[in-house]
């Protein structure tokens, strides 16, 4: 039974207080704490002023690249460029580890290119960045993940200008 | 399982370790299932043989002689997947 809680643990709150227990008994090892922490940049204009950019861990790629390297056994670190005017018909989607049923029904329900690109066109948002950017959440080497993935897309985030990047693992 | 703790276990020649994390990669996290995808490769790369088909031995030996190990390596978690996809029986929530 998934446990749930709304109790709060120190200045986090943890939805699932069993997750990470059940998280190291399956893959030991797994576990990473991190002593440095980045915080959160706070926006310094409106929304509908401001550029914003998607990151995602879903293994969403525009049709004919490089497919992920879903097979690697200590995973994939590249990332894909996928331009926000993108229609879903354009994309593909490469990963093993989540189920893609609905994604492949609606794109949208991981990966929400067309809704981004509505809220954009309402005004709510200022405009979209020339790419969004996509990789596979299926990476072993959390020092690699760091030091060459998450570097590589934050510079090319920081190169498109964006005052926005919204994260969604898949 | 993290890289490091792979590492280690090379080092301590925990074969057990290394075994159980190539049937949870293999098992999406489950061991049992693991296991079974792997006889399950192991199958379907013995079943095109029996009739014993013409093969290209030539591309077999060049590329084992000519590539590198990784390569090698990298190769055959691919081809337990193009077993395991083939076979019919496809466990994983997503795709290739």
């Amino acid at each position: 039974m998934m446990e749930t809680s709304s109790q709060s643990n120190g200045d986090s709150e943890q939805l699932r207080p069993g997750l990470w227990q059940t998280v190291n008994e399956r893959y030991p090892g797994s576990m990473i704490t991190k002593d440095d922490l980045v915080p959160l940049a706070r926006l310094k204009k409106p929304l509908s002023e401001c550029r914003l950019t998607f990151v995602s861990t879903s293994g969403v790629q525009p049709k004919g690249s490089l497919p992920f390297d879903t097979v690697h056994p200590v995973g994939d670190y590249s990332f894909r460029r996928v331009p926000s005017n993108s229609i879903p018909d354009d994309l593909e989607i490469h990963q093993l580890k989540y189920p893609t049923v609905g994604a492949k029904k609606d794109l949208n329900v991981i990966f929400p290119i067309e809704r981004l690109n509505e809220i954009a066109d309402e005004g709510l948002l200022g405009e979209l960045a020339p790419d969004f950017f996509s990789f596979i959440g299926y990476n072993m080497d959390a020092e690699r993940l760091e030091r060459t993935l998450a570097e590589d897309i934050a510079d090319a985030v920081e190169a498109q200008a964006s005052d926005i990047a919204l994260l969604a693992p898949a | 399982m993290s890289l490091d703790y792979l590492k280690q276990a090379v080092a301590d020649k925990d074969t057990e370790c290394l075994i159980r994390y190539v049937r949870l990669h293999f098992g999406d996290g489950n061991e049992t299932a693991g296991r079974k995808e792997i006889d399950k490769a192991w199958i379907e790369a013995l079943k095109p043989l029996l009739d014993m088909p013409a093969t290209d031995r030539e591309f077999i030996l060049t590329t084992l002689a000519e590539k590198d190990v990784g390569t090698l390596a990298h190769l055959y978690f691919h081809l337990h997947f193009y077993f395991v996809k083939r076979s019919g029986e496809w466990i994983h929530d997503g795709d290739l």
